[in-house]
């Protein structure tokens, strides 16, 4: 019988590569005749290039050639980025390349390039774009749509409230309501009003985003930093505007991307270009203070928030709207935001109002848990702040208000496949004994309090209908060959495993093929929004089933009786109850020899037309497995994290120190536990670090940022979380998918934020700071009766 | 002239290895040159390419500033030791726990094995607006960008200042003041010492350093005498997070006591000056003043008077007090 | 500019003036040596006296009082509080330049401040109780004067000049000059000095300059970038390090025309307030300065002026 492979504990095949340093990330590529190229960013967060004179440059030593905004792709007449600008949006935004022999000689004709620079007006606040009279992002206005730039203003009586420092409900680019938000908060027993905001923080990817190219016989060969594999060739593809099968992409390793490098990403198409322009490989190494401009940020909200209660904790209305600082190219999060909200409290009556502003600060993008993570650690205090009101227990308030399976949400009222956030909290609160700490709440010993806090975290966690495509080799192994990014995760290698187990084999047994598409990769989804595990446990599944009844076929041809008397198992199909059996290794060859189907030479029709190119590639080479994920299923797929803190907060110092830490998973079938756990651990540490220590500031008189290392960001680090922090999962599967595993990469962070905003605000008496980060000096200051230096500016320090 | 960021621009390294071969590079190359420790400092310069030397002159192969010996009175700690060394010294432990306690306070582990004590102290402000390669008065220019009325200053001085509102990042330094600390200085043709609480200078002196070291100095030595051994030392940091972080405040202090009763005492607090600053006042008004809350309250008053925040650091002012007052409450 | 002036780069990258070099201070010391020392040689060379004239008394003294006031207290008061104000600002200025460290900001701006107040008091003064037209305008006979006084300097072979009046040409020429300059240096130190902290206010290191990347709003109230925020700033340091250098060579020219021994009298005559008669008649002209009554002997510009015959020692009384 062969090991049970979901569910267990294996060392990822590339743990030794990794640890030892063997591991080639982009930036350790090398090919002959490679040259370096660096960037010359903007030193203005708006500005038109009126000249550039790279003559002295060019003539120094080792000095190649120049790549300027007009030799890449522009994006014309509406917000969009192009790799290279000549009217860059941010301070930081790349102005054009160099490239030189060795990088220190491009980094020193960078700085003998002269750029004449045209300062342009420019927004760092989304409330100052919003000002009458403020100023705009675009110079043609600060809002687009119907395919041109306009203005969007409030009035100056909005602005005395925000002085005042709550936010006013000024007019909005998008709403949605449901159920009757007046005739409701009129029922409600207790009505609560906050304005809260919400920093913007960078995404800090351990590896940036350098990137090493060139071209060979009309091919580019991209060795990239990027969260997925397949969808990226595809998208560098479309931004050079070449035949994908003329992209080959090396992407092994990836050191973290957080929603930053989701697939392909803009500036890689400067080394593409540049390579091609000059005739010789070039890499382009991105440095940690570039990263910090280029490499995208979570976007920051402003907000406002009305939740009433009933007496007995229900959650029965929430009016919420939220500006969102979006950087110069927009983002989404606000739009989700409000979903998450309504999934989380379910409340029934609800308005979301929401607009989304465009600022000239870094490039705003996807930051694991995009929207959902920022609006539950906005609003956890309040849940603290009503349930004190009301005289309930948190848990039992967010019990009452936590979704159960028939759940819709949102303004289409949308479903979910399965949720399990009522259990998560049940098991989470058992765990962490939080009736136990009860007690614990509120007291103050010394300088110190203690405070315990609840964050409920939901996040999108699956999709569908992607392609799952193995080999089985004349070896006898099973190639499975995996499109997805290798982004630390592990889902790479365990989205394998239910192939492996259909297949009854062993995990030495397998072989994972991944990271170079010239090795043949299906359609895949992109690494992000938590969807792998879910979308490709399944398209695993289906090419195992595929392959499972093509290995019983083959025996069932070669050895005599139908595909049904046969079973298998260790790398052996057998006749049931004894008799002829042939290794997985025969039966490689004996597809091979069959061909059509079984060796890959005919393919299903449903499978995406760029899984294609791959079989094909691999047609001939042994038993192929490949098919479609059809399982289909309705509803969203959704994971949970209900999370747990304990803190301390010293009244003298503003320091909180985080005592104790337990999150529980609703995330279906756990797949590889161990990974499961530094997933939500992980993430529950970026969520703390989200909710009390990460920032971007900038001086608001030159638009320029200083939190541009990680020593000023202030990314959480070991000693700021307990050691001992606890993960569990419920392991309840989910009924529509055949592995029942969801994803896990996002809800964790929204958990530990939302818990560590909670618990502070239970350390401080029922009293909510509505700001993060929730940094000593802003909470000493609260607690000393020192007036606050802010309002509701969005990047301060 | 364009700027570009995070790339060494190439200098000449020497290796000296006497002091006197120091010295003589140093004098060789004046401005031009580049005194190296253990590097947490400068590579930050280096790699932003504002500070540009020609030559640098590595002291980590100088074996007689390395190392801690037992001394005439007291330790004698080379500049060149490194902060784990200290940490992890016993002597230090035993008789002197506030360095070693500072010391420990110092970023990471990793720093810390390469970090000095004479790097330590003798670092730079991390002043965003000086890091970021403004030219301010610091660097030369004539605006103080971080005392602007709108300026991102939750990190600056509170008081000590003269037109630079940048603090001192050290974490071993208050200790240093605290423990009466000698600085031996050795120029080309002389050697100094001086208290510790001399070693650091503020802007209204020299606007552009924060030591008394000057092109052609060499702190070779840290002397801790023996007068504060055994003390009742109170060392706190605090800072935004828990490791890899200069403090917002921190506090070090020394009391010799009987009882509750403080005979003696030196305090200092770092990171709300562009010095440590010594509280002569909170000194004053706790030797041989027996320790009861109030008077721990009010050493805390005293500790920030005179002190002006600005628009962003004004919980700077109870952040000290409170330290100070724990401080001295840690007494009783 | 290069060596004269610095520039620096602003937060854009932009190149904006600075100030003015340290080589420009040095080369103001050395240009202040350069003319003390070469007026002094020279002035030997051409066989000048090197002691203070004098003159037969009996000439005609009549009317004339022994004592002759030159300056009255409020004026000498006036005079040296400037001065040592002045000199305070300079070697605050200068002097840790050269390397001797000390706290200098605040004892600069407080010697400004008082240097402000003397100057207000003096403007006051010499408006409302003296003949502030008259020592201030300069006509064709000041000029004659001069040109007269240079010529001997330059050539022994012509003519003793005119003696001057109250004020020689060459002293007003100075004062006028000094007051350009340091009204440039107090104007621009001023604003410089709204950029530290004071008791009085905030610092600022925009302020009162349109000098910041947002530089105003148009006339429609929107934010108007600015073109080169820095620029109005460096232009203030350099004004005031020109002003600041010139000061140097003016005041040493001043203190070694002070100290000389041929004109001592002038000296004296701000220490004490008065010179004796033989100073008065060996120096100055009876006619442009006249100090028989209390009438003002002469419309301008001749020099004299109402407090030296208001306050002086009547020879009749």
């Amino acid at each position: 019988m062969a090991e049970k492979i979901i569910g267990t504990d294996i060392a990822p095949q590339d743990l030794v590569a990794k640890i030892t340093g063997r591991a080639k990330y982009a930036e350790d590529f090398r090919a002959d005749g490679m040259v370096f190229a660096k960037l010359l960013l903007s030193p203005m967060p708006h500005a038109r290039v009126r000249g550039v004179d790279a003559t002295r440059a060019l003539a120094m030593p080792g000095v190649i050639d120049i790549l300027r905004a007009d030799e890449v792709r522009q994006i014309e007449g509406r917000p969009g980025e192009a790799s290279l600008t000549d009217e860059p949006l941010y301070e930081g935004q790349p102005i054009l390349a160099v490239a030189a022999e060795t990088e220190e000689q491009a980094a020193a004709a960078i700085e003998a390039i002269e750029v004449d620079f045209e300062p342009l007006p420019f927004v760092l606040d989304p409330l100052d774009s919003l000002r009458p009279n403020g100023p705009n992002a675009y110079t043609g206005g600060n809002r687009f749509g119907g395919g041109e730039f306009s203005e969007l203003k409030w009035t100056e009586a909005d602005f005395e409230e925000i002085e005042a420092g709550r936010m006013p409900n000024g007019e909005a680019a998008v709403e949605w309501t449901k159920g009757d938000i007046d005739a409701a908060f009129s029922e409600s027993d207790l009505v609560l009003e906050e304005s809260i905001v919400h920093q913007s923080l960078t995404h800090h990817p351990m590896e940036p985003r350098s990137a090493m190219m060139y071209w060979e016989n009309g091919k580019l060969h991209a060795f990239v930093s990027t969260q997925s594999a397949q969808r990226t060739k595809y998208a560098i593809a479309g931004t050079l505007n070449i035949d994908p099968e003329d992209v080959i992409l090396v992407a092994e390793y990836c050191g973290g991307g957080f929603g930053s490098k989701i697939s392909g990403n803009t500036h890689m198409e400067v080394p593409a270009v540049f390579s091609r322009k000059i005739g010789r490989p070039v890499m382009l190494r991105i440095t940690r203070y570039e990263e910090n401009y280029i490499g995208r940020a979570r976007p920051g909200f402003q907000s406002w928030l009305k939740m009433g209660f009933l007496a007995d904790g229900t959650c029965n209305a929430i009016d919420l709207y939220i500006v969102q600082e979006s950087g110069p190219f927009g983002a989404s999060d606000f739009n989700t935001a409000g979903m998450i909200a309504d999934l989380v409290y379910t409340p029934q009556n609800m308005r979301f109002r929401g607009i989304a502003m465009y600022t000239n600060t870094p490039p705003k993008a996807a930051q694991r848990g995009p929207g959902g993570a920022q609006i539950v650690i906005m609003m956890e205090p309040i849940l603290e702040k009503a349930a004190r009101q009301l005289g309930l227990d948190r848990l039992e308030v967010h019990l009452k208000n936590a979704p159960d399976p028939d759940v819709g949400f949102g303004p289409r009222n949308s479903t979910l496949t399965s949720v399990h956030a009522k259990e998560a909290l049940e098991k989470g609160a058992e765990i962490f004994d939080w009736a136990g700490k009860q007690e614990l709440s509120g007291r103050v010993e010394g300088s110190k309090s203690t405070g315990i806090g609840i964050g409920l975290s939901p996040y999108t966690a699956g999709s569908r209908g992607y392609d799952g495509l193995m080999v089985i080799r004349p070896d006898g192994k099973l190639y499975v060959h995996q499109g997805l990014g290798n982004l630390g995760t592990h889902s790479i290698m365990d989205t394998a495993r239910p192939a492996a187990e259909i297949l009854n084999l062993n995990w030495d047994q397998v072989e994972l093929v991944w990271g170079d598409s010239s090795r043949g990769m299906p359609r895949s989804s992109v690494q992000a929004g938590s969807q792998t595990t879910h979308a490709h446990s399944r398209a695993n599944h289906a090419a195992g089933m595929d392959a499972r009844a093509k290995v019983l076929e083959v025996a069932a041809q070669t050895l005599g009786g139908s595909p049904s008397n046969y079973d298998m198992d260790n790398g052996r199909v057998f006749r049931r109850g004894g008799g002829a059996s042939m290794t997985f290794a025969q039966v490689a060859e004996r597809a091979i020899e069959l061909g059509g189907k079984y060796d890959g030479h005919e393919l299903p029709d449903n499978i995406h037309a760029t899984t294609v190119p791959a079989a094909n590639m691999l047609a001939g080479q042994g038993l192929m497995g490949v098919a479609r994920d059809n399982y289909g299923g309705s509803g969203g797929v959704y994971s949970w994290v209900a999370g747990f803190a304990l803190v301390e907060l010293d009244r003298e110092t503003g320091v909180v120190d985080i005592k104790e830490y337990v999150a529980v998973t609703d995330c279906g079938t756990v797949l590889h536990p161990r990974s499961l756990e530094a997933q939500v651990l992980g993430g529950s540490v970026q969520g703390i670090g989200q909710a009390m220590t990460q920032r971007w500031v900038f001086d608001p008189k030159w638009g320029v940022p200083f939190a541009n290392r990680l020593y000023t960001a202030r990314p959480p680090g070991i000693l700021d979380v307990p050691l001992d922090m606890k993960a569990d999962a419920l392991g309840i599967p989910d009924p529509q998918t055949p592995v029942g595993a969801k994803g896990i990469g996002e809800p964790p962070v929204g958990a530990g934020g939302a818990a560590l905003t909670s618990a502070v605000a239970d350390a401080m008496g029922g009293h909510c700071l509505c700001r993060t980060p929730l940094t000593p000096d802003i909470i000493l200051a609260e607690l000393e009766g020192l007036s606050q230096p802010f309002t509701l500016e969005q990047h301060i320090g | 002239m364009a700027i570009i960021r995070d790339m060494i621009p190439a200098f000449e390294l020497f290796q000296p290895t006497t002091v006197e071969d120091a010295l003589a590079l140093m004098a060789e190359h004046g401005e031009a040159g580049w005194v190296l420790a253990g590097g947490l400092d400068s590579y930050d310069w280096f790699k932003d390419r504002i500070k540009r030397p020609e030559a640098v002159i590595d002291l980590g192969g100088i074996d007689e500033l390395n190392g801690i010996s037992d001394g005439q009175d007291g330790l004698e700690i080379g500049a060149m030791t490194t902060l784990t060394e200290i940490v992890r010294h016993e002597r230090v432990r035993s008789e002197y726990m506030l360095l070693a306690d500072a010391a420990e306070h110092v970023a990471t582990p990793q720093i810390r094995n390469q970090g000095t004590l004479g790097g330590n102290i003798s670092q730079d402000t991390r002043c965003w607006y000086y890091r970021s390669g403004w030219a301010c008065y610091r660097a030369g220019g004539n605006t103080c960008y971080a005392a602007a009325p709108q300026a991102m200053n939750r990190e600056h001085a509170i008081t000590g200042t003269s037109r630079c509102v940048a603090v001192n990042p050290s974490d071993t330094a208050p200790a240093l003041v605290a423990l009466d600390a000698k600085m031996t200085v050795r120029g080309r043709r002389s050697s100094s010492v001086y208290d510790a609480e001399d070693f650091f200078i503020g802007p209204a002196t020299d606007i552009t350093r924060m030591t008394i070291l000057e092109a052609g100095d060499l702190l070779t030595q840290i002397d801790i005498p023996s007068e504060w051994a055994n003390a009742h030392f109170y060392y706190e940091k605090v800072r935004d997070r828990g490791s890899w972080d200069f403090q917002l405040v921190s506090v070090a202090a020394a009391f010799k006591t009987s009882g509750n009763t403080i005979e003696d005492a030196r305090i200092a607090v770092n990171g709300i000056a562009p010095f440590p600053v010594r509280l002569d006042a909170v000194e004053r008004l706790v030797i041989g003043a027996a320790v009861d809350e109030a008077l721990a309250v009010e050493a805390g008053e005293i500790a920030i008077d005179g002190s002006r925040p600005l628009k962003h650091n004004e919980y700077k002012q109870p952040m000290t007090s409170n330290l100070v007052r724990r401080a001295v409450r840690s007494v009783a | 500019m290069g060596r004269w002036l610095d520039v620096e780069l602003n937060p854009w990258g932009q190149e904006v003036l600075q100030g003015v070099s340290l080589e420009l201070m040095y080369l103001a010391i050395l240009l202040a040596v350069l003319f003390v020392v070469g007026h002094m040689l020279w002035y030997r060379s051409r066989g000048f006296s090197e002691h203070e004239e004098t003159v037969d008394v009996q000439e005609s003294v009549a009317g004339i009082p022994e004592r002759i006031v030159r300056h009255t207290l409020p004026s000498r008061i006036f005079h040296w509080t400037m001065g040592a104000s002045m000199l305070v600002l300079l070697i605050t200025a200068f002097v840790p330049l050269l390397g001797l460290e000390f706290a200098w900001v605040t004892i600069h701006w407080i010697a400004g401040a008082v240097l402000i107040l003397t100057i207000i008091y003096h403007v006051i003064h010499s408006i409302v109780w003296q003949d502030f037209w008259s020592m201030m305008s300069m006509g064709a006979k000041d000029v004659r004067e001069a040109v007269g006084h240079f010529r001997h300097l330059l050539s022994s072979k012509s003519p003793e000049p005119e003696k001057p009046g109250k004020y020689p040409f060459d002293h007003r020429m100075y004062h006028q000059g000094i007051v350009v300059v340091s009204l440039a240096a107090i104007v621009t130190g001023v604003l410089m000095t709204l950029r530290i902290k004071t008791p009085f206010w905030e610092p600022n290191a925009y302020y009162p300059f349109v000098d910041q990347a947002v530089a105003g709003m148009n006339e429609m109230g929107e934010p108007v970038i600015s073109l080169m925020p820095g620029a109005a700033t460096g232009l203030v340091f350099v004004i005031h390090g020109i002003a600041g250098v010139a000061l140097i060579i003016m005041v040493a020219a001043h203190i070694y025309f002070a100290i000389r021994p041929d004109k001592r009298y002038y000296l004296w005559g701000m220490i004490r307030g008065w010179i004796d008669r033989e100073q008065y008649l060996a120096h100055f002209d009876p006619d442009k300065w006249s100090v028989v009554d209390g009438s003002i002997q002469e419309s301008p510009p001749g020099g004299a002026i109402a407090d030296s015959t208001v306050s002086a020692p009547r020879a009749d009384d």
